[in-house]
């Protein structure tokens, strides 16, 4: 397997090192595409190995093409290895009874457009065997956490693409599931509901659950997850832990309150003493999801208020909502 | 249309099933198992092994909730997506359709036909269209729109998708039927004009079998050919002996009517053809011709019937048929004695005619051991059996080879059934009887078969009152003299009872000029010492049969009737003249150079009539079945293909299974024509299929060949596609006012329903479970 310079090789021992804990185990997978006559037209999947352990948030990422939503529908059943094996949950990756322990977000929420928010959540806790009562209660829990009440009674075709995703989300959620894969889980939602769906990923780790998401959103993916993947053109490059992978170790970052230029020069002045001459100072900037969120709270705590660049810039970084 | 359905044989056709099912299991195993090995080499027979036993643990734990779950989403979907729209297009079209079908001066039956046949027609012709597209687009739609996929991350077995959505699709089907068919039988309710209304009936017919005897009195079970739908209809001749048979087994007090007046009677409804040799007058054309019912009761022409298949032993059958079993047994001996002498001299359709005849007379007088003639049939066995090679050695001799042909054997068992015959007369005049009830003659009209035959309904009261021929006069009296003789009737203070002309007239109903004279001939005989009273009763000297005393008298003229009407006795329908257990119809035509045609459905007993809502309803569910069965394969090729390819499939399936009889008689030969190359050829060739082909042996072979081929395509065919007329048969008789019957009409629907169900479900289940969703 290809190596880079990044810091955490991905190999076979790291996979074999952690089983205990595994709640995907993935070995030498292979997914071949064929044409109708059984010829080959792509290989989407080269010989992956990899775990998942429980408890964490793993994120599997990759240009379009590289396989990850097909790794992801190879767990699922969706999609049969060329060769390879999976367990999931310790059971084999065809056995449809492991389904009963796992909740999924497809990328897109791929529901009955007919039925509304109580009957979806209805049949596909009738899936699970689940009794009246307890799909009645899960289903008013769920409906409340991704904020459906009002729309609880509409026809799913009604919806906007974000009220989608979050039923999608709910759907995903019915069976209470030990194991959650999430397929673009932010794609199509605002930022508010993009900070949600993360709170949520957090809020089902501290709950012991397993998250398995594909993302285009490297940002999003950087914020939840413990672990992630690479992977480029079926083959995994990368596998490591987030905070590990990311550490600038040739780099090194000081942050205080706001300093005057005299005590700027002096800081300087200083690491000059230790040889230390590329040295950056500067006013540290609050990213954009910051910004939006807390615009969003003030416009709704003070209706009809508009806020000026200084009153922006001299909030920022007071915290995310 | 025949309404004379043979009865459904379900054990036959279950075990066909099985073996079907047995093949299809081994075929479908086979093709996994080498598509597995070929995909995947090595490792194929382990995923084989691992597939297998994962479909079956997946069709073993198959939750009924899930499935119902499917189901319920089917009907939502089929409410919201308004598919219960063609209940709407039926109302309207029922709304308007009156306007055009409407003829009040059609016959009533004729009314009630064209209201029954167009609403079936119209209700499973809209509910088709319907049916084939939402089950063949409802899979593939879901897979299509990936919702299926969202369904199948759930612990869903894929066999229970398939179940649900078969189960969601039939509720939402039968239930826009059962409202069509409610809509519906308001609608002919309230539509059907006021003088059809009575015509509304569901009759409930009983077959017979039919054979035939021809101007000779010979048994056949074809009459003659008049050139006019001959494969169906046989003819017997005008005013003769010949006569069509019907027998109606298992005939008992069922098979009678109560009518207005509460008696029970017996209806006899026929719908023969005339045919007409002469020109007649317009008006005599218009009558039509007259036929005649006898209803008989004839155990010595069952028995010996068959004999009259041989000019050589025709004159034995005719001396059996009288009851002469004297001239009967001498010959026999005459016959025993050809042989002897002159063996050659019959041919071989003699002795084959002759082992037939032993081998009915043994069978029908082995019913009656009880009647002590058990040990005469053992002889009639006998001789079948010294018959029955003779034929085949008469040919092998006629090829030139020497062979021995056991002449000896043959002449002395035929001598032994003579002498048991002499020997065993007295029983056999005594459990033989024949009873014969002529009833008047009516006509049958000229028109030729179809829907416009005249139907001729004949009610039969249970109490037949008739003219008795001379041995039935003589059984009547025998009987009644011993019964009453037993109960001591007859006699008082030593001569005849003063009351017995009362008596007779009171009980045994015949007429008092014919009791007058019975009891004047009873008084000669005493006086003339050929009866004699002893212990009260009358008694026959050596003691013998009160029937031959009597036929002796009928035949001396000493009981000739004193009344103008002739010996009118009574006789009952069931107790008398079925006592057999069945009903014999004999059918005459009266009218000289006239023929009679007829067909084994032509005569029936009509039974007490059913409402006519329960034979629509019966129709209504074998259109129901007919719309399963589509639903179910639909379904199972939607698991495969995509929508417009499965429409193409159930189509193709539905029309093949409409020739499905044709396709079977092609199969088994009685369908004639040739293959589809031969025909090919002798197109090309401008010939005729009598001349033949003119190419070489060689092309005559590869010709034939691939029509063989053709015709194993044929059988594997016929092995995979259902008969899907079987469904629309119980529409045909409602349109034609006969009840449906349960267990042969309605019987087949529900079992090939049930009989593809269950495969097709199975391999619905396992081609979606093996198919990859997620693959573009």
């Amino acid at each position: 397997m290809a190596c880079c310079s990044f810091p955490s090789v991905p190999g076979h021992n790291e996979a074999t090192s952690n089983m205990a804990n595994a709640v995907i185990e993935i070995r030498n997978l292979s997914k071949i595409y064929r044409d109708f006559w059984g010829r080959k037209k792509v290989q989407a999947v080269k010989s992956l190995s990899m775990d998942v352990m429980q408890g964490e948030v793993f994120g599997l990422l990759g240009p379009n093409g590289s396989g990850k939503t097909t790794t992801m529908k190879m767990l699922l059943g969706l999609l049969f290895p060329t060769s390879g094996e999976m367990t999931i949950l310790g059971k084999p990756a065809s056995d449809v009874s492991k389904n009963e322990r796992i909740g999924y977000l497809p990328e897109e929420s791929y529901l009955y457009r007919f039925l509304n928010a109580d009957e979806t959540l209805d049949f596909y806790g009738r899936l699970f065997n689940m009794t009246a009562a307890e799909r009645a209660r899960r289903s008013d829990e769920l409906i409340e956490l991704v904020g459906l009440g009002k729309a609880r009674r509409r026809q799913l075709k009604e919806y906007s693409k974000g009220m989608t995703r979050r039923i999608g989300l709910a759907q995903a959620l019915i069976n209470n599931p030990d194991l959650v894969l999430l397929d673009e889980p932010t794609s199509g939602l605002d930022p508010i509901g993009t900070r949600e769906m993360k709170d949520l990923i957090v809020q089902l780790k501290a709950q012991g659950k397993t998250v398995v998401m594909c993302s285009h959103q490297l940002a999003d993916v950087q914020d939840v997850c413990d672990r992630i993947a690479v992977l480029f053109q079926g083959e995994l490059k990368v596998l490591g832990r987030v905070d590990e992978l990311l550490e600038l170790r040739n780099e090194t970052q000081i942050r205080t309150g706001s300093l005057s230029d005299a005590a700027i020069a002096d800081v300087r002045a200083a690491l000059a003493k230790h040889n230390v001459t590329n040295v950056e100072i500067s006013r540290p900037r609050a990213d954009l999801e910051q910004l939006f969120l807390r615009t969003v709270r003030e416009s709704t705590e003070r209706p009809g208020r508009r806020f000026s660049t200084e009153e922006v810039s001299a909030s920022a970084g007071t915290g995310r909502s | 249309m025949d309404f004379d359905i043979r009865p459904y044989d379900f054990v036959a056709a279950l075990r066909g099933w099985l073996l079907i099912s047995a093949g299809l299991a081994a075929v479908s195993l086979a093709i996994a198992f080498l598509l597995s090995v070929a995909r995947n080499g090595a490792a194929g027979l382990k995923i084989f092994t691992s597939g297998l036993r994962s479909y079956i643990s997946d069709t073993a734990t198959v939750s009924l909730r899930r499935v119902l779950a499917v189901s319920r989403l089917t009907l939502l979907e089929a409410v919201r997506r308004k598919a219960l729209l063609v209940f709407v297009i039926f109302s309207i079209l029922l709304m308007f359709a009156g306007w055009f079908i409407a003829d009040a001066n059609e016959r009533p039956e004729l009314q009630v036909q064209v209201h029954v046949t167009f609403l079936l027609k119209s209700i499973a012709w809209l509910m088709l269209p319907a049916v084939i597209f939402l089950s063949c687009w409802s899979i593939p739609e879901d897979i299509r729109l990936r919702s299926l996929h969202t369904v199948v991350t759930k612990p869903v077995r894929r066999v229970e998708i398939v179940l649900g959505r078969v189960l969601g699709l039939s509720v939402v089907f039968l239930f826009v039927l059962a409202a069509m068919g409610a809509v519906g039988q308001l609608w002919l309710s309230r539509r059907i004009p006021e003088n059809a209304k009575a015509a509304l009936q569901c009759r409930v017919p009983m077959f017979g079998e039919l054979y035939f005897l021809n101007a000779e009195g010979q048994p056949g079970n074809v009459g003659i050919n008049v050139g006019d739908v001959y494969a169906f209809r046989s003819h017997i001749q005008g005013n003769s002996r010949a006569r069509g048979v019907f027998v109606f087994p298992k005939f008992d007090e069922s098979a009678l009517t109560v009518n207005a007046e509460g008696a029970q009677e017996l209806l006899l409804e026929c719908r023969f053809e005339a045919f007409r040799t002469v020109k007649g007058s317009e008006q005599s054309v218009k009558k039509g011709i007259q036929a005649q019912y006898t209803l008989m009761s004839n155990p010595r022409e069952e028995a010996f019937m068959m004999f009259a298949q041989s000019e050589v032993l025709k004159p034995t059958a005719e001396a059996f048929r009288n009851a002469e079993f004297r001239n009967a047994a001498e010959l026999l001996k005459g016959v025993a004695g050809r042989i002897r002498t002159n063996p050659q001299e019959l041919r071989p359709a003699d002795y084959v005619a002759m082992y037939n005849a032993m081998d009915n007379a043994s069978s029908v007088l082995d019913s009656r051991k009880d009647q002590g003639l058990g040990d005469l049939a053992k002889i009639f066995l006998a001789a079948r059996d010294a018959s029955l090679p003779i034929p085949e050695l008469m040919a092998r001799q006629d090829a030139g080879q020497r062979v021995e042909i056991p002449w000896e054997a043959l002449a002395a068992a035929v001598d032994a059934v003579a002498d048991s015959v002499l020997k065993f007369s007295p029983a056999l005049l005594e459990n033989l009887p024949r009873l014969e009830v002529p009833l008047p003659a009516f006509h049958v009209s000229e028109y030729h078969g179809g829907d416009d035959a005249t139907v001729n309904l004949t009610r039969i009261p249970r109490t037949l009152r008739f003219v008795a021929s001379d041995e039935v006069l003589a059984r009547f009296l025998a009987d009644t003299t011993a019964t009453w003789n037993a109960e001591g009737k007859l006699v008082e203070n030593g001569a005849l009872r003063a009351t017995l002309v009362d008596d007779l007239v009171a009980q045994s109903k015949i007429s008092r000029l014919n009791a007058e004279r019975l009891a004047v001939v009873l008084g000669e005989e005493l006086a003339a010492g050929k009866l004699t009273i002893a212990d009260g009763k009358l008694t026959l000297p050596e003691s013998g049969s009160w029937f031959v005393f009597y036929r002796d008298l009928i035949s001396l003229q000493r009981l000739i009737s004193e009344d103008s009407e002739g010996w009118l006795i009574e006789k009952d329908l069931v107790n008398d003249l079925a006592k057999e257990g069945y009903l014999r119809v004999e059918v005459a035509c009266v009218d000289d150079q006239m023929y009679l045609g007829m067909a084994r459905p032509d005569l029936f007993v009509r039974k007490a009539d059913r409402p006519f809502w329960v034979g629509y309803w019966k129709a209504m569910a074998g259109i129901a079945c007919m719309l399963l069965l589509l639903v179910v394969l639909c379904v199972t090729v939607s698991c495969l293909v995509k929508g417009n390819i499965a429409l193409f499939f159930a189509m193709t399936f539905w029309i093949v299974g409409q020739f499905y009889e044709f396709i079977m008689r092609k199969l088994s030969g009685l369908e004639k024509g040739m293959g589809s190359f031969e025909s090919a050829v002798l197109l090309a060739q401008h010939r005729n299929p009598e001349v033949g082909m003119d190419v070489s042996s060689t092309t005559m072979k590869v010709v034939q060949a691939g029509d063989k081929s053709l015709e194993g395509i044929l059988w594997v065919f016929s092995r995979g596609v259902p008969d899907f007329k079987v469904f629309s048969r119980a529409t045909t008789f409602v349109e034609n006012r006969f009840d449906v019957p349960f267990w042969d009409v309605v019987l087949p629907c529900i079992a090939v329903l049930g009989g593809f169900l269950i495969p097709c479900v199975l391999i619905a289940g396992a081609l979606l479970k093996f198919r990859e969703l997620e693959l573009k």
